[in-house]
């Protein structure tokens, strides 16, 4: 029973940290259309710019964050300013191709700047953990889940409270009559991936704090994580990464319990393909989403 | 209008009595003058390839062998993601799929290859029927997503059936002892083995596209509902196309494995093998038979050029071209000049504004 608490508890916090990874691919996807393959390069992007501050500047992650953010979102704005929005109208492969080329170009551009070498952000708290009972629980996973938590939360805020907000929602349920209203899609287009690339940066910042990553087999498992969990939480809703994120989380760990080796990944491919079929909406997504046809 | 309307019409309007014969004469006419050139020139291309043999370095052969696979698998993804309009970014599940079953039936039970690579080719069209009737029904990203879920999935399952297929560890197919199911072809054999895989896969997706059942594969592209209403089974036009084009995928993996002779499920089942067959479809232009054609060997050779030259900049230049390729021609290299010929407007610029926001 306590091995069974001990996996939860443990599936609960690494939720968190998927979600926290895929809370700007999903808003990414339900605005604009776009898979983001390139996601979990700007992860990495992130991360690396935090272990930069912290060596060179000895800067500790959680400074680290906001500057992380707002270099990343510039970035993730220009990449949309300039690229994305030259083929946002074209069949999805497009899209996906072009993301797959920048993948490409950012992470053999991190590789030989930083080399191949495994990283991490050495911290004295991040791998301490606190026991509640029998049950153990690593600082650094908890706080990138209440991260996660209070991301969610802000971003629900912002897109239902705020005029930047409505204009996001708005232009990703309908770019025309969002237009002729006055909305400027280039702009809301880029600072939605800019939004993208920021939350992406802070989730690249908790991997490299509470783990190691490099960038040949990292940023490929963030985007698969990340397009999982998008799926599994439903396009449309700004929780439906978050919710994703647990239900994988807890999914995989306590999968981890009963069987043995990698079959716990052919379980979460087996989870993605059947809420596929049964509910192409995802948990809590939003049916209009599903049920767009852009090939 | 086809040529034969336009005959009968001209007819009718110069007042002139043809009989059908000699409509029919003239339409056989037209259809051997004007599209018999491709088959001619591919026939050609084939057995100048198959003729300059003897001429080409054993490495060189062992690269053109890779470019004609490309070739083919290119094509596959054609046939499903570029007529049928469902872009399937697990089409690799095939190649892995095919290269198991043939490594398989010749390790464990010393089957001739000739049986265990025409196994393969029934294995991918089972699997493309079974996957097929539930994930067709999903359209667009989803279906982009479910079918690179089977293929993450199928490699897993494979990964963790350690006694028959060796799992993680990989598997060998026996090539020397005297227990060899079938001679080992080398470097000659596979260069003529891709070379037929390649001309084959081209000429059933030629033959496909202008068939009947070629306009139900554009038709259920263009507008799947438009085609159901007019009485097109698109559930039967997508599952067939998918089985053909994993039977493609499945042959290629099997001669792959061959050649591989060792192999481990991280190998077949790699996902930039379906990154790579979309590229070149995508980048070529998709929903042609040149395209792709055009694609797969400008890619290969782009690719080999830059992996000569450049070292370990090889993928950061490649990444860029991928994306200025996108950029500038988005609707693929053979259908920007096919257009541009056409209307007489051969502006870049223009282009790119064709999918500018």
């Amino acid at each position: 029973m306590s091995q069974f608490l001990q996996a939860a508890a443990y599936g609960l916090v690494q939720g968190g940290l998927l979600a926290l990874v895929a809370i700007g691919f999903s808003l990414v996807w339900g605005v604009m259309n776009v898979i983001n393959l390139s996601h979990g390069a700007l992860a990495i992007t992130g991360a690396y710019l935090a272990w930069a501050l912290n060596q060179r500047l000895g800067l500790d992650p959680t400074v680290a964050i906001p500057i992380v953010a707002l270099a990343m979102f510039g970035f993730g704005y220009v990449i949309q300013r300039g690229l994305i929005n030259l083929v946002i109208n074209a069949p999805i492969f497009l899209t996906l191709l072009l993301t797959f080329g920048l993948n490409l170009v950012i992470l053999n551009t991190l590789q030989w700047v930083f080399t191949a070498d495994d990283r991490t952000i050495d911290t004295t708290y991040a791998s301490q953990s606190f026991a509640i009972e029998t049950v153990n629980i690593p600082y650094g996973r908890l706080a990138s889940f209440l991260l996660a938590l209070t991301i969610t939360f802000a971003l629900a805020t912002v897109m239902t409270r705020t005029r930047l907000g409505h204009a996001i929602g708005a232009t990703g349920m309908d770019r025309g009559a969002a237009r002729l209203m006055g909305i400027r899609a280039r702009h809301i287009y880029a600072v939605t991936f800019g939004l993208a690339a920021a939350l992406a940066g802070v989730a690249g910042t908790m991997i490299a704090t509470v783990g190691s990553f490099n960038p040949t087999t990292t940023p490929g498992q963030l985007t698969l994580d990340a397009f999982v969990i998008s799926v599994l939480g439903g396009l449309g809703n700004t929780y439906g990464a978050l919710v994703g994120g647990l239900v994988l989380g807890v999914a995989q760990s306590l999968g981890g319990l009963i069987l043995t080796g990698s079959w716990v990944n052919a379980i979460a491919m087996a989870v993605l393909i059947v809420t596929l079929i049964i509910r192409p909406s995802g948990l809590i997504g939003k049916a209009q989403y599903s049920g767009r046809v852009e090939v | 209008m086809s040529t034969v309307q336009q005959s009968t019409l001209a007819a009718i309007l110069q007042g002139r009595t043809e009989t059908r014969r000699e409509v029919l004469t003239s339409w056989i006419r037209s259809r051997t003058l004007g599209n018999t050139w491709p088959v001619v020139a591919g026939l050609l291309a084939v057995v100048a390839l198959f003729a300059v043999q003897p001429l080409i370095e054993p490495s060189t052969q062992r690269f053109l062998a890779t470019v004609f696979m490309f070739v083919a698998l290119a094509q596959a993804w054609n046939i499903i993601g570029g007529y049928t309009g469902y872009a399937s970014f697990g089409q690799v599940v095939f190649f892995g799929i095919g290269a198991y079953t043939t490594a398989v039936l010749m390790n464990n039970y010393h089957v001739s290859f000739w049986i265990a690579m025409p196994a393969s080719i029934v294995a991918g069209v089972l699997f493309a029927t079974l996957i097929g009737l539930p994930l067709l029904r999903l359209r667009g990203h989803y279906f982009a997503i479910a079918t690179l879920g089977a293929a993450e999935g199928a490699r897993e399952v494979i990964n963790n059936m350690t006694p028959i297929t060796g799992g993680g560890g990989g598997i060998t197919i026996p090539t020397f002892g005297d227990q060899v199911p079938t001679p080992y072809f080398g470097k000659p054999g596979f260069y003529i083995a891709f070379l037929a895989v390649a001309a084959v896969s081209l000429a059933l997706a030629a033959l496909l596209a202008r068939s009947r059942f070629g306009y139900a594969m554009v038709a259920v592209h263009e507008d799947e509902d438009a085609a159901g209403a007019i009485g097109i089974n698109t559930t039967r036009v997508k599952v067939v196309a998918f089985a053909v084009s994993g039977a493609i995928v499945a042959a290629a993996g099997a001669f792959y494995a061959f050649q591989q002779i060792e192999f481990y499920p991280t190998d077949v089942f790699d996902a930039n093998f379906t990154v790579l067959m979309v590229i070149m479809v995508v980048i070529g232009g998709s929903g042609t038979i040149i395209g792709p054609l055009a694609g797969a060997v400008g890619l290969e050779l782009l690719a080999q050029f830059l992996r000569v030259n450049f070292g370990s900049f090889n993928q950061l230049i490649f990444g860029a071209i991928i994306v200025l390729v996108v950029v500038f021609f988005p609707q693929g290299v053979v259908n920007y000049f096919r257009d541009a010929w056409r209307t007489r407007n051969f502006s870049i610029l223009d282009n790119i504004r064709r999918y500018l926001l």
